[in-house]
């Protein structure tokens, strides 16, 4: 009988350490899996040592955040301490956001400002990724007398050329997540042959997809460029094949720099014409149902301190948003990414902006078009209809 | 032999027409007519009675009730008018072209009516093929078809995305090396043509195994000897099938093919994983629209609307389901 007592006082204690630890951990909630989370890791183990503060860090995707985040909140409850999410979604459950103004007082903003909603900060950029054009291999350039296109026949003259080059199946990439690396294509070639103000103008729902402008950015660039570029394949699948030279050109946002072997070997290029390109925010809030708000808070505040902004800037992938962050502080591929942006103006990715059931139909009409470019009007349509009233 | 009236009380007795669901719980008890055992009963079921009322009925009358309603306030049938004259559900002009997207409604019926037929009979042949052979591989193969019901539906999705993928996808390969055109040589997800019957086919091998396990274990209760009689009658294989095999399982079959209408029904998984309901919406689903409208357009009316339409739609079914189950 005694035995008895001893397991059962055993298995007590082994449980009680066990919720106590887990319990006492801080959850950090992050889009980032694999070698793309090892930098923001790093932060948060600095965060760890500085402050003796355990982290958990769990990985969600927006998509799957959406699902799981208004139930937990309608029963007061969230889970975890810090998270990462759209900035649109945010900002229509900003009721049930902590008020972060402390933390992004002295902060000097680079890119973007922090997501404000009746006077309370609730969103926080914290990293900023840009999607700058198309990425090439310098070695696959040189290897075959490639240069960089400085005007639009120029460019379509360069698919034309790698199109024929031996062994490769099309001249550039398609990736496809859900559909969104064709929107940022998309937009790129909006931003580029429309201007800023029709991507605003589109971003905002003041100019129509079907209208003229719009359509001829589509008809005139887009379509003719889709002769050269591939069926949307699964993005990091893309990635491999482009850079095992099945295509000669891939479009993708910088985080692509911590993706490849050899960061050094990389070359991008924005469309000929381009003044501006997308880029956008990581974002974090932090729920005010957090059991550890305090901890929550800390943290917040570390991810933006210079220390904390710096560590993150040392990792690459990403840009920080702290101005004060010197270039220096950056991998050798972002310093190069930083100098060949340099002239161009930084617009919100539009899809990201728009948000909601609009972002989803955006991204699947363009699959759509990227193998059907005859439906071009079919698209424009849908992305009319679908378009977020008032 | 006649029935004691106490085996057989009056008004209870085994007649088709008067089976119901208050039989379910009048039958027992009239019949040994114990209080005690009521009162056992209720103690044993209400836990489970009380989450199924908390968890399924509860919000099942809360959808209902919010699908009638929508941001403005009360909306009656509005928002199944609405639905009917939704392209994105039902597009009768296309379908009957041929041009995909046909709308969410009309995929889950096209796929009720490739899948169904298709998963019950292969998983129907294969029981009775592999009752018949009796070799070391038939475990295997039986193990390798059943795999298929026991992966979890996203990997599945993960699966069929690469099944049918150009580079990495097996389909998409060998219809290239025979000189099939695009879509049929490249990616099918990617594809309208194509993407919803990868879905079909990636489906079909999903779900095969189930109907193959039910029909076998059917198999396995018909009495030898009929086999045995009709062999000596000189009845072939096939009409050994035929009069024998197919009759005796039928109520088997009947059972699979409700299991697996109601699951066609509200597909979402591989759809959501391999295809996300695209390209253009051509492999959209009841379940997946029912998920944007409350996840992306974060519109509870509309989503509680497309649920309670899939209840609708499972509802016959159910019945039927319950009916026989209780007539068992």
């Amino acid at each position: 009988m005694r035995s008895w007592w001893r397991v059962l006082g055993v298995l007590l204690g082994v449980s009680v350490l066990f919720v106590g630890a887990w319990a006492e951990k801080l959850i950090v909630i992050g889009p980032w899996s694999g070698a793309e989370a090892d930098p923001f890791v790093a932060v948060l183990d600095a965060f760890k040592a500085k402050t003796g503060i355990d982290y958990e860090y769990r990985t969600m995707r927006a998509e799957d955040l959406s699902k799981v985040l208004p139930a937990q909140f309608s029963a007061g409850m969230a889970p975890g301490d810090v998270i990462f999410m759209w900035g649109w979604w945010i900002a229509k459950f900003a009721d049930h956001m902590a008020d972060l103004s402390a933390v992004v007082a002295d902060v000097p903003f680079a890119y973007v400002d922090p997501l404000v909603v009746g006077g309370r900060t609730v969103g926080v950029p914290y990293v900023v990724f840009v999607k700058p054009g198309f990425w090439y291999r310098k070695s696959f350039f040189a290897e075959h007398g490639l240069q960089v296109p400085t005007s639009w026949p120029d460019f379509i003259s360069l698919l034309k050329r790698i199109k024929a080059i031996p062994g490769i199946e099309d001249a550039a990439a398609s990736g496809d997540g859900v559909g969104w690396p064709l929107s940022d294509t998309t937009e790129h070639f909006i931003l580029a042959y429309g201007g800023v103000n029709t991507f605003l103008g589109l971003t905002e729902g003041t100019i129509a997809w079907e209208s003229p402008e719009v359509r001829a950015v589509f008809a005139d660039y887009l379509v003719p460029y889709l002769d050269y570029a591939s069926e949307p394949i699964e993005w990091t699948s893309a990635l491999d094949l482009w850079w095992e030279g099945k295509y000669g050109i891939y479009f993708m946002g910088n985080w692509i720099t911590g993706m490849v072997d050899d960061p050094n070997d990389l070359g991008v290029f924005a469309l000929p014409g381009a003044k501006a390109v997308t880029g956008g925010p990581d974002i974090f809030f932090v729920p005010k149902y957090s059991k550890r708000l305090e901890d929550a808070v800390k943290l917040a505040s570390f991810l933006m301190s210079k220390e904390g902004q710096e560590r993150r800037a040392a990792g690459g992938g990403k840009l920080v948003v702290r101005a004060d962050v010197s270039p220096t502080a950056y991998p050798p591929a972002e310093r190069a990414l930083m100098k060949a942006l340099e002239g161009f103006t930084l617009v919100s990715d539009m899809d990201d902006t728009i948000g909601g059931e609009w972002q989803a139909t955006f991204w699947d009409q363009l699959k759509l078009l990227w193998v059907k470019p005859d439906a071009l009007d079919d698209v424009l349509r849908v992305l009319d209809e679908k378009f977020p009233k008032g | 032999m006649r029935s004691s009236p106490r085996a057989e009380p009056k008004g209870t007795g085994e007649g088709k027409s008067r089976v119901g669901l208050p039989l379910l719980f009048w039958r027992p008890f009239r019949r040994r007519g114990r209080k005690e055992e009521w009162i056992a009963a209720l103690g044993f079921l209400s836990i489970g009675l009380l989450l199924i009322v908390l968890f399924v009925i509860w919000p099942s009358i809360r959808t209902i009730w919010f699908s009638l309603f929508d941001s403005e306030g009360f909306a009656g049938v509005r928002n199944f008018a609405r639905l009917f004259g939704d392209r994105e559900i039902v597009d009768l002009g296309r379908f009957l072209r041929r041009e995909p997207p046909w709308g969410a409604l009309l995929h889950n019926f096209v796929w009720i009516l490739v899948h169904l037929p298709v998963s019950v009979g292969l998983g129907l042949i294969l029981a009775v093929v592999f009752s018949k052979i009796r070799s070391w591989w038939v475990g295997i193969a039986r193990g390798a078809i059943y795999l298929g019901i026991v992966t979890p539906l996203i990997v599945g999705g993960v699966i069929i995305r690469f099944l049918f993928d150009k580079h990495a996808g097996m389909a998409p390969q060998i219809l290239g090396a025979l000189g099939a055109p695009t879509p049929w040589s490249a990616g099918w997800t990617a594809y309208p043509e194509t993407a919803l019957l990868a879905l079909v086919i990636g489906s079909i091998w999903l779900w095969t195994g189930f109907s193959m396990v039910l029909h076998s274990a059917g198999l396995s209760t018909i009495d030898r000897e009929l086999y045995e009689a009709a062999q000596i009658d000189g009845a072939s294989e096939l009409a050994q099938f035929r009069y024998i095999t197919l009759p005796l399982l039928r109520p088997v079959t009947l059972v699979v093919a409700a299991m697996t209408f109601l699951w066609e029904l509200k597909i979402f998984d591989i759809v959501y994983v391999a295809t996300m309901g695209g390209p253009g919406g051509a492999s959209n689903v009841l379940a997946l629209e029912m998920y944007f409208s409350a996840f992306r357009e974060l519109d509870p009316y509309r989503a509680s609307a497309i649920a309670t339409l899939i209840t609708l739609f499972s509802l016959p079914v159910g019945y039927w389901f319950a009916r026989r189950r209780l007539r068992r």
